[in-house]
């Protein structure tokens, strides 16, 4: 029972893959081989490779013992022989695999060695240990071909004419295709080229406007004006801005919604979404994103703008537990930006990769000193410190103010702990300090404490927040002059009429009183700023402290101000109370409560002014943060940005690539190590990555580059016209790219699509995330629309269409389920939609016109003879059915249907 | 029936691709479904792929085709309802180490089945070592006289076809409990498919025109999604929440209200007409055939899924049997109505919820709680037991009554509390019933006061394993390529009560 609790226990955290001798042993393993002889290659070395290599072979030599060659293998280790031929059963190999003592056992995880798998061990010992003489050693991690420094490849000359002006793209996939002895396809008809840059650059389709514009313009450079003028449209910045929040989880709040309670992330995240669709907006390069997002508040500490960036790390914010928060940080830091799987290091040194379990946490000790901050946002209101986590107080949706992280803690321990749980802290290794994996250090990661500005660690002097504050305070005195002179006035007619009205007389001594309680309030603002100003102006020559005691002095001064307003405010309630009718019900009751607030007002007075005989320190105008920060994530940041780093510009450009042709050139998109797959084009990657980086890692260029190229523009029909199809046999998954290859539309472009093509689409941009239940019925784009990982962080619509799962989403899934088809069928919205574009050809009254129309638009092509019959017939037959049901406008209606229908062809929601 | 045979491509002489992987997948209602699996690229992590997924086929002769599996949020008290204790009242008010057992603060498990979700420091669990006296009677029941509590009048009837398992633990101490007795995993673990998507993905299907995994009355609350969710399985195997409404029971389910059967039946032919036209262009693009599939299918199941949870053809017996004729019953009852009805129709796993997220915690007036609580539940489970039996369908479809822990058998003194227990992950009680488990049985048992579950206790998992071998799959076996489990996830099936 010991033993499962402690598997349970053991790296819960990994997520490892399996490789492929895996398989071929458990196959050959079942149908069992008593008879025959043993071979070393096929039974033997599965054995050792999947259960032993990792700590006894070129990544690790426990004991001083490898196993990855037979020869290593006699050779032993340092406790001798690991084989004894005469004794195969006494062979050291065998008594360790079958040891009974668990803590001697090998493997030391996992499951043991079963039965018929010792049987092949000591078989293979008893013939001799034979292996084959060829037989090469484990590679050295670091050969892995990820791991290895950029170096641009020679783009591959080709034959054809002209070959110089040709993409370098075209030039690589060419090249591997001729070698292959294979050809690129057709390129696709002009409309399908620029359906297909629309929804990919910006992910909406060309208007039928744009579409015949385009197809009628056969001036040279016509498709690469067009990529132009899409790249900087600001509706690129949120097509791409979706595809990033993929990859960095973006996720709105969540913990508890239906309570609300705010346990994860914050409701202020979207303004990093917004700061996503800006930047790329702006064509900001891709490395000094990941440096914001890591450490904004270090590297541009004088604007806060910049550290709204830093959402990437609050979106892993748990508030019950820092140690979730740092896993997540750790684990998606290394899977988003390098391809690697820091998280299998959790529990155990990484099995594939050179990570240590010490990696894990020298990665983790970056992060360990900072926390979460909210400031307030100039020209709105305050809203308050960052709120703790506290048991037996729920946390508050706070959309005020923005959120961002700060070092607070520089001395933070980091503890190594054991079997993924840290409770199991390793006392003795004491804080681990920040780092990265050996195997990855360009040449040294420095870490610079960073002495922040003025307006860093104390955002209250920021010049707009003293201003807001100020105006505040003006705000207050102007609402109390109004209104005293309001008093005034209705006094003065009193007084004017020789009346006397106690109430009115009294109101007037109220109004003066928050008068000069406003206008004390005002000068203390004032004072403080001065303050403030003195002490933290480097030009100051003024006394600061004199600043300073003039501002408690007048904060005082002020306070003492409000507490009389109050008292005279409360004792007016209490006339007011007093002169009602005697009859009234209420007023023995707002009698008691007056007096009792009269009461109240005039002991906090009392009270204040017995303490306040000596004036304190005056209030600061925001909460104060540590003047340094440790710059231990900038570093880090610039680690992971550094030229020389093998993993980050690959990494990019094989997200970006996937995005372009719905296929990676590196399928596992978020393990480049050595157990993820290998790149399909790998002089290409390595080609790109360095044209990113060189290019000041410019993401617009990347794209442009992309989308021009002759292979992003072919025709994804696996239909030849030219007499060979051996493309089909050869490479029927198109991995080489002889054809362009169709994607389904993500959810948001599905829905975007359908609201903008019935001329629905809001196009603001930015701001608060929407709520879902609106998602159908409200057109903002969707992008906008809450996404977390509980029920509700979907619209229907879209979890329908594989929304994003915001916990990991590196690539999406894309399903096809029935309740799709009804979605796009039945859906209130999809009856809107198709009334809207119905309407759109009110004018067109020819039917066969109205279909060529409505065919353009929604699938920006002509329909074929046969479609348009098709849509004929079905359209008379609409009208008919229709009439026969009564239908007040049966040839409306049978329109909206044939759009629908239109609407569900397989071409509107795929990406040709 | 499968898309491969509409294409002309040769699969079995070629590499694994995606065709194979789609001919391999059950073709039912949400087989069409490609996801990442349709995608080469999505599946082949690593060099070459070597773990395949399912074919859809069981991998043994399965004993069960349909669970139902009835979760109660909150964690019900285990020593009030099917753990009864009388060393508690024989010790009520004194501390566990004024009794003569062991305390069981001190026993290694402790530690090991509670892991606090909260960081340590601000976790404000405590063991609660002043017993707490049960809050209910009990007698032994039925032929097999089994301890059962005296809130559970009608249930009790029938503990002769119930299989109890008393020595469950968990190791969440908060509610995020109730997802990890669906997906085996602590909230601070990477989190895994639930035990409904892992049979979705298992198996192949019975009624194409319905879902294989239905969940009624659930998920429970926003947070709670996890315990019917498919994580990397794809979201084609993710629970379908019906909701018990013929009119609406699935989003956007029903004909517009413009759309007759006939106009609406033309408006999908010219879908269908437009694809098929497409597909010549296209002709090895198993996605369009996919989509042509789904939109025959689509049309389909605006009947079916309606015609399954409507109850106008079920007697006035049967609904009085279920208790929908009473308030405090009936929606405990339709939602069980509907599970059978499910199941009937060949739905695989039927995920119920018949009470609100967190209703039996019962931090302060246990009492009170419970006994209200089991009345809204008592009759219409026993109903279920009592209907399936008499249809025979005992013998086809296994039922799960399980909530996500137990309760500390010392009282809650937390905000001065006197009336109640806290959340109990080191040991709690299931029951199963129907095909493949043994009846009137008892498996495992606590100590003499509640706290530990004893023996080679089970840990959920093994729930799902057992589960799963009943319907006939392996868990071993279903993996997902490109993704390792867990020894932990993988469960270990509870033979001792198979029969």
């Amino acid at each position: 029972m010991n033993l499962r609790i402690a598997r349970m226990t053991f790296s819960l955290s990994c997520e490892w893959r399996f490789p492929s001798f895996v398989a071929a042993f458990v196959l050959f393993a079942n149908q069992g081989f008593a008879e025959e002889a043993v071979d070393y290659k096929r039974q033997i070395k599965p054995i050792l490779q999947s259960r032993c290599y990792a700590c006894h072979g070129a990544l690790k030599q426990e004991g001083g013992l490898r196993l990855d060659t037979g020869d290593s293998l006699r050779k032993g280790g340092d406790s001798g022989e690991a084989v004894t031929i005469t004794a195969p059963a006494d062979s050291l190999l065998i008594e360790r695999v079958t040891a009974a003592d668990a803590s001697e056992r090998m493997p030391p995880e996992g499951e043991p060695l079963d039965e018929e798998q010792i049987r092949l061990l000591q078989s293979w010992i008893a013939a001799g240990a034979p292996s084959p003489t060829d037989e090469v050693r484990e590679s050295d991690p670091r050969d892995h071909w990820s791991f290895r420094p950029l170096n641009r490849p020679d783009v591959p000359e080709l034959e054809q004419a002209n070959a110089r002006d040709r993409n370098p793209v075209d030039a690589f996939i060419e090249g591997r295709l001729s070698q292959e002895g294979l050809t690129a396809g057709p390129a696709a008809s002009k409309h399908l080229q620029l359906r297909r840059v629309y929804l990919d650059l910006i992910g909406l389709p060309p208007t039928s406007a744009e579409l015949k514009r385009f197809v009628a313009d056969e001036s040279a450079g016509a498709y690469e004006q067009v990529v132009d003028r899409l790249l900087n449209d600001p509706r690129y910045g949120e097509r791409w801005g979706r595809h990033w929040m993929d990859v960095w989880r973006y996720s709105d709040w969540y913990g508890r919604r239906n309570v609300p309670d705010v346990w994860n992330s914050a409701p202020q995240v979207w303004r990093w979404r917004d700061w996503i669709i800006h930047s790329l907006n702006e064509d900001k390069s891709y490395a000094q994103m990941i440096r914001e997002m890591l450490a904004g508040d270090e590297i541009s500490s004088d604007d806060p703008q910049t550290a709204v960036a830093t959402g990437y790390l609050i979106r892993n914010w748990y508030a019950l537990n820092p140690n979730d928060w740092m896993r997540n940080t750790v684990e998606h830091t290394g899977k988003a930006f390098l391809g690697l799987t820091f998280n299998c290091a959790h529990c155990h040194d990484h099995k594939y990769d050179p990570i240590t379990q010490e990696d894990y946490f020298r990665l983790r000790a970056f992060f360990e000193p900072m926390y979460v901050r909210q400031d307030r946002i100039p020209g709105e209101a305050d809203p308050g410190p960052f709120q703790d986590y506290d048991y037996s107080t729920l946390r508050k949706i706070q959309h005020l103010g923005s959120v961002r992280v700060f070092d607070k803690t520089p001395d933070a321990t980091t503890w190594f702990y054991t079997d993924g749980d840290e409770r199991n802290r390793d006392q003795e290794r004491g804080s681990i300090p920040p780092g990265v994996p050996a195997v990855f250090t360009p040449a040294s990661l420095t870490i610079n404490p960073i002495e922040l500005p003025t307006i860093a660690w104390y955002p209250g002097f920021h010049p707009q927040i003293q201003a807001t504050v100020r105006a505040d305070a003006q705000a207050q005195l102007e609402s109390a002059d109004t209104q005293l002179a309001a008093a005034t006035k209705s006094y003065d007619a009193i007084v004017a009429e020789q009346k006397t009205d106690p109430i009115a007389e009294h109101h007037l001594v109220v109004a003066r009183a928050a008068e000069a309680a406003a206008r004390a309030e005002l000068a203390s603002v004032e004072a403080r700023i001065a303050a403030d100003n003195a002490q933290y102006s480097p030009s100051s020559e003024t006394n600061a402290e004199e600043f300073a005691q003039r501002a408690a002095q007048l904060e005082h001064e002020a306070a003492q101000r409000r507490l009389e307003a109050d008292t005279h405010a409360a004792e007016h309630s209490l006339l007011v109370a007093e002169n009602k009718p005697e009859d009234d019900a209420d007023r023995t009751q707002a009698i008691e409560a007056a007096k009792k607030v009269v009461q109240e007002a005039k002991e906090r007075h009392t009270k204040a002014t017995a303490e306040d005989s000596t004036p304190h320190e005056y209030t600061k105008l925001s909460p104060v943060y540590p003047q340094k920060s440790t710059g231990r994530r900038r570093a880090l940041a610039e680690w992971i940005t550094h030229r020389d780093n093998p993993l980050t510009a690959r990494v990019a450009v094989n997200h970006i690539w996937m995005r372009h042709f719905h296929a990676p050139i590196v399928a596992t998109v978020d393990d480049f190590g050595r157990n993820g797959a290998a790149p399909s084009h790998p002089e290409l990657l390595d080609w790109l990555a360095l044209e990113l980086i060189e290019n000041n890692w410019s993401m617009k260029r990347l794209h442009r580059l992309i989308v021009t190229s002759n292979a992003y523009r072919r025709s994804s029909s696996q239909i030849r016209s030219s007499n060979s199809d051996r493309p089909q046999h050869l490479d029927p998954d198109n991995t080489l790219l002889w054809r362009m290859n169709a994607g389904r539309m993500e959810a948001e472009v599905i829905r975007d699509s359908l609201f903008f093509c019935g001329g629905l689409l809001d196009m603001k941009l930015g701001g608060r995330s929407l709520d879902n239940e609106q998602a159908l019925t409200t057109y903002r784009r969707s992008l906008y629309y809450e996404v977390f990982p509980e029920d509700g962080g979907a619209s229907v619509l879209s979890s329908l269409f594989d929304a994003p799962n915001p916990l990991e989403c590196y690539r999406r899934t894309k399903s096809i389920v029935p309740q799709q088809a009804l979605a796009l069928t039945n859906s209130e919205m999809v009856h809107v939609v198709s009334e809207k574009i119905a309407e759109l050809h009110n004018s067109t009254e020819d039917n066969q016109q109205f279909i060529k129309d409505v065919f353009f638009q929604l699938l920006s092509r002509s329909p074929s003879t046969e479609e348009l019959q098709l849509c004929e017939r079905a359209l008379s037959q609409q009208v008919e059915l229709y009439t026969e049901a009564g239908v007040a406008a049966p040839q409306t209606a049978a329109r909206q249907s044939v759009i629908r229908s239109i609407l569900n062809h397989n071409d509107f929601v795929t990406i040709r | 029936m499968s898309i491969r045979s509409q294409t002309n491509d040769c699969s079995s002489c070629q590499p694994r691709s995606r065709r194979v992987f789609l001919s391999d997948l059950g073709m039912g209602f949400t087989g069409l479904a490609l996801g990442a699996m349709l995608s080469e690229d999505g599946i082949v992590r690593g060099a070459e792929a070597s773990v395949l997924p399912p074919s859809g086929t069981p991998h043994h002769a399965p004993k069960s085709k349909s669970v139902i599996w009835i979760f109660l949020s909150g964690g019900y008290s285990h020593l009030e309802t099917f753990d009864p204790k009388p060393a508690l009242d024989k010790y009520a008010g004194k501390t566990f180490s004024e009794t003569p057992f062991e305390n069981p603060v001190d026993s290694p498990l402790h530690k090991k089945r509670f892991r606090s979700v909260p960081a340590e420091e601000i976790n404000v669990r405590d063991v609660y070592p002043t017993i707490y006296p049960m809050q209910v009677g009990w007698k032994k029941c039925g032929e097999a006289g089994i301890e059962v509590t005296d809130w559970w009048p009608h249930l009790a009837q029938h503990v002769d076809d119930l299989c109890f398992v008393r020595n469950m633990w968990t190791t969440d101490n908060d509610h995020a409990a109730e997802n990890q007795i669906h997906t085996g995993r602590h909230r601070l673990d990477p989190q895994e498919p639930s035990v409904g998507a892992w049979v979705d993905y298992g198996l192949g299907t019975l009624n194409e025109n319905l879902p294989k995994f239905a969940v009624v009355g659930g998920p429970t609350r926003s947070d709670t999604r996890l315990s019917i969710d498919s994580m990397y399985l794809g979201p084609q195997h993710a629970g379908v929440p019906l909701t018990l409404d013929e009119k609406t029971p699935l989003p956007f389910g029903t004909r517009h209200e413009k759309q007759s059967f006939a106009s609406q039946q033309a408006e999908y032919g010219l879908i269908n007409q437009l694809n098929r036209l497409s597909a010549i262009e296209y002709p090895e693009d198993q996605e369009l055939a996919a989509r042509i599939r789904s939109y025959e299918l689509a049309f389909r199941m605006q009947d079916s899924v309606p015609e399954a949870i409507d109850f106008q053809g079920e007697t006035p017996a049967i609904q009085q049997l279920y208790g929908l004729d009473d308030d405090s019953t009936k929606v405990a009852g339709s939602r069980l109505l509907a599970a059978r009805r499910l199941a009937e129709r060949g739905v695989r796993f039927i995920q119920v919820f018949p009470s609100p997220y967190g209703v039996w915690d019962s931090h302060q007036q246990l009492k009170k709680n419970h006994t209200r609580l089991c009345k809204t539940v008592d009759k219409p489970v026993a109903g279920l037991i009592k209907d399936l039996k008499q249809r025979g369908l005992l013998d086809e479809v296994t039922v799960v009554f399980c909530t996500e822990f137990g309760r500390t058998p010392g009282l809650e003194k937390r905000s001065g509390g006197t009336t109640g227990r806290d959340h109990h992950p080191n040991g709690f009680t299931i029951w199963m019933a129907g095909a493949g488990v043994k009846k009137g049985h008892v498996h495992g048992a606590t100590d003499e006061l509640g706290y530990h579950a004893l023996g080679d206790a089970h840990y959920v998992t093994d729930l799902h394993a057992t589960v799963l071998h009943l319907l006939g799959l392996d868990n071993r076996q279903l993996n997902y390529p490109g993704r390792k489990r867990l020894e932990i996830d993988y469960g270990r099936v509870i033979d001792e009560i198979l029969v």
